[in-house]
């Protein structure tokens, strides 16, 4: 700024004294010159005249004259008298112009630049009466030689021009940029400055003013956006062109274990199995595209999904449940399949010998017997399927009333053949336990936990079953004293068809979907089932909440 | 121009990371094909070695031409020396890691004894090779020392192997083939537990100056 105005202000110091120096210089030597001219015009009347009147005498007396030369010439151009120079060695002088020009038309003039350029000389020439030419003439110095007179003085005031201009310069930039480097640009309206700087700093005003609404607004969608991406369960991660991460929320972080700071880092550096790297350059190239990955014992879903502009989008899904569940209804496919099939096969069996009259007479009694009895279980099999599966379906039933204790009465009244049979004491104890509950599925728990019991406790043995409340809790307990569960198979008895010693389903005749009923069942009701068991017994504890409420 | 220079080193440090996860995946792949005597995977394990040659190549031009071209002083320079050296490592690892799937392609499967100790060194190797790129990742030059000091657990198994090999020679000379092939994949594998260690090294020089304990830039 300050080198500008220094450059303007010299310029113009600068002309303006050139222009002035030209004017004065042009304006002078042209008044001096006609001057001159005049003056000698006068000296060569009074040469002329002096000439006429004495002849060579008037020379010689007038002799040599400051800044005046005479020169007298004879017609034929001889030079017969000089006052500043030897006449007799001077050359013919009939060919200068001026001279020329007198003894043609009586008066003559001329003017020659010396040979550097220095002096300018006037020549005015009159021819005489008697055919002669008198001539004066005077010079005077030329423009460049006059400056270059002065060319010290003018040096000086152009060196004083330059500094004068570097100091109003400084000075003016100080004081045009002092204001503006004190604005307080936080504040752009409370400043006293300069009237000119007031649109300027309105506009800073407003778009402060648009800044802080913009940056407010930005403010408001991330915290939006990290409100819903931070509950989100899945992982979510948004990736730049370049595979660096715009933002990664929480689950995403916890899964991958980064670190808080890696947003703008590579994600190559959170993670880089070659399952990720597939899914991201396919994402880069602009296809969505999926894979599979294992991290800590859980099977994730990862699906990378291109954005328009050349980012990528990254959601991590939990499919260990989804899995699972996939697998538990193939494997149960399959069973139900298995399972319907057996007890069809027998009555299948039996009825072809019964029809082809393979059995011997007084026979068939037991043939029959047989065909009802796999029927029947067929029958209980798809019973219990069909229970399942509206269970499944989270139908929805009508509840009453229900005390566990009665309910515990009744099965044991039931079951009391069947224990006997194995030598089994089955007892129960305890007090009312009563729920508002499905009735059906209530007693369905306590038939299949107590029938398991049964079946399953060592011969000779000891079954209980105890029931109570408390805390708005409905408990009921089944305590056998059979071989137990091991450890391995715990966590399993629960699901459909899943037998702990396969080759003894058919001896107990159960269908390997009771626990499984009596699971679900629970979950309806909103309660919950341990399991213990060691080598001494097996404990099933049922909790279930008084006030039942399906959801 | 920082900038430029900043986005072409963010981008030869995600070459690097990827030419490392590369490593790792080949030499896993390799491993299984050795356990599990998988002829198949042994293409695939010379697919990866050829992606990995190629990134060697592609970093070591971008390497090149940001030393003309940037003149890179300090800590830039160190970063973009240690990923040339540390290519190199690399490299020799996927090729390694191709020659053990080719021995691999001529034996049975291995004794279960032999098995366990193969097992051991593989596991030993490739958390090396990945504690090693993880280093570079974090720029943990303690991470990167801690990589070195795995090495001699590494060899201890090597030793094994080769004591059991010798064992089994002296036993049964007739096995004298699967012996030595599988003395050379514990030793290829032995060698690409040693290139990780200079990869640590590199790591360690990139993050802090210093090259086996002596301050060189």
């Amino acid at each position: 700024m300050t080198k500008r105005i220094f450059r303007s202000v010299l310029l113009t110091a600068l002309a303006v004294f050139l222009a002035c120096l030209a004017l004065v210089m042009g304006a002078l030597y042209s008044y001096f010159s006609a001057r001159q001219e005049k003056q000698l015009g006068t000296e060569l009347r009074l040469a002329a005249a002096g000439v006429e009147a004495e002849g060579a005498d008037y020379l010689a007396r007038v002799g040599r004259q400051d800044g005046l030369r005479l020169t007298w010439v004879d017609a034929d151009g001889t030079v017969l008298y000089d006052s500043n120079a030897d006449a007799a060695t001077m050359e013919n002088h009939a060919g200068r112009e001026e001279i020329a020009e007198a003894l043609e038309t009586g008066s003559g003039e001329g003017s020659r630049v010396s040979a550097t350029l220095s002096e300018k000389t006037v020549y005015l020439a009159q021819r005489l009466s008697d055919g002669t030419v008198i001539r004066a003439a005077a010079s005077h110095y030329t423009v460049p030689t006059l400056l270059f007179g002065i060319l010290q003085p003018l040096l000086i005031i152009i060196i004083l021009a330059l500094a004068l201009s570097a100091f109003l310069a400084s000075r003016l930039s100080k004081r045009i940029v002092g204001p503006l480097n004190s604005i307080d640009l936080d504040h752009p309206l409370e400043n006293d400055t300069y009237d000119e700087l007031s649109p300027l700093l309105t506009r800073v005003e407003r778009q402060q003013r648009q800044i802080r609404s913009q940056l407010e607004e930005l403010g408001r969608r991330r915290r939006e956006f990290e409100a819903v991406t931070g509950s989100m369960s899945e992982g979510l991660i948004l990736l730049d062109r370049d595979g660096g991460i715009l933002s990664i929320n929480p689950a995403a972080s916890k899964l991958f274990g980064a670190s808080g700071d890696c947003v703008g880092q590579d994600i190559l550096t959170v993670d880089r199995s070659p399952e990720l790297r597939a899914v991201i350059s396919r994402a880069h190239a602009g296809a969505r595209a999926e894979a599979a990955i294992e991290r800590m014992g859980l099977e994730y879903q990862l699906t990378a999904s291109p954005v328009s502009g050349g980012g990528a989008v990254l959601l991590i899904f939990d499919v260990t449940e989804r899995r699972r569940a996939e697998r538990i209804r193939r494997e149960f496919t399959a069973n139900v399949s298995h399972e319907l099939k057996t007890p069809l096969h027998s009555i299948m069996g039996a009825a072809e010998l019964l029809e082809t009259g393979l059995v011997k007479p007084g026979d068939e009694a037991q043939f029959y017997a047989r065909i009802r009895s796999e029927a029947s279980r067929l029958l209980a099999l798809i019973e219990d399927v069909i229970g399942l599966s509206r269970l499944d379906e989270g139908e929805d039933f009508p509840t009453e009333e229900t005390d566990l204790h009665e309910l515990a009465c009744e099965v044991a009244a039931q079951l009391g053949p069947e224990a006997q049979k194995r030598g089994i004491s089955l007892e129960v104890e305890g007090g009312p336990a009563k729920l508002t509950g499905v009735r059906r599925l209530l007693w369905e728990v306590v038939w299949n936990l107590a029938d398991n019991a049964v079946k399953y406790g060592s011969e000779g043995g000891h079954v209980l079953i105890t029931t109570d409340s408390a805390q708005g809790r409905a408990r009921l307990k089944v305590k056998d004293d059979g071989p137990g569960i091991p450890p391995e198979h715990q966590p399993r008895v629960f699901e459909r068809f899943y037998r702990v010693d396969k080759s003894h389903s058919r001896q107990t005749g159960g269908t390997g979907l009771g626990l499984s009923i009596v699971k679900h069942a629970v979950q309806y009701h909103g309660g919950g089932i341990s399991l213990y068991s060691d080598g001494g017994g097996t404990e099933i504890t049922v909790e279930l909440p008084q006030d039942f409420e399906r959801k | 121009m920082r900038q430029r220079f900043d986005g072409q080193l963010a981008a030869l440090n995600r070459e690097l990371i990827s030419m490392g996860a590369l490593c790792e995946e080949a030499i896993a792949v390799t491993a299984r094909s050795v356990l599990e005597a998988d002829r198949q995977l042994c293409g695939r394990v010379s697919a990866l070695e050829e992606e990995i040659d190629q990134k060697e190549r592609e970093i070591e031009r971008v390497c090149l031409r940001l030393l003309l071209q940037q003149q890179p002083v300090a800590g830039d320079l160190r970063q973009i020396s240690a990923a040339l050296k540390m290519i190199t490592d690399m490299e020799r690892i996927g090729d390694q890691a191709l020659d053990i799937a080719e021995t691999a392609g001529f034996m049975g499967s291995l004794d279960e004894a032999d098995a366990e100790l193969f097992r051991r060194l593989a596991r030993t190797v490739v958390a090396m090779v990945t504690d090693s790129v993880d280093a570079y990742v974090k720029r943990d030059s303690a991470a990167a020392r801690a990589v070195a000091k795995r090495d001699d657990e590494a060899d201890e198994v090597f030793q094994a192997i080769k004591l059991a090999m010798i064992d089994r020679l002296s036993q049964r000379p007739g096995d004298g083939e699967y012996a030595l092939d599988l003395l050379m994949i514990a030793k290829y594998l032995e060698r690409i537990g040693d290139h990780a260690t200079n990869i640590a090294e590199w790591v360690e020089f990139a993050a802090t100056g210093y090259y086996k304990g002596r301050e060189v830039l």
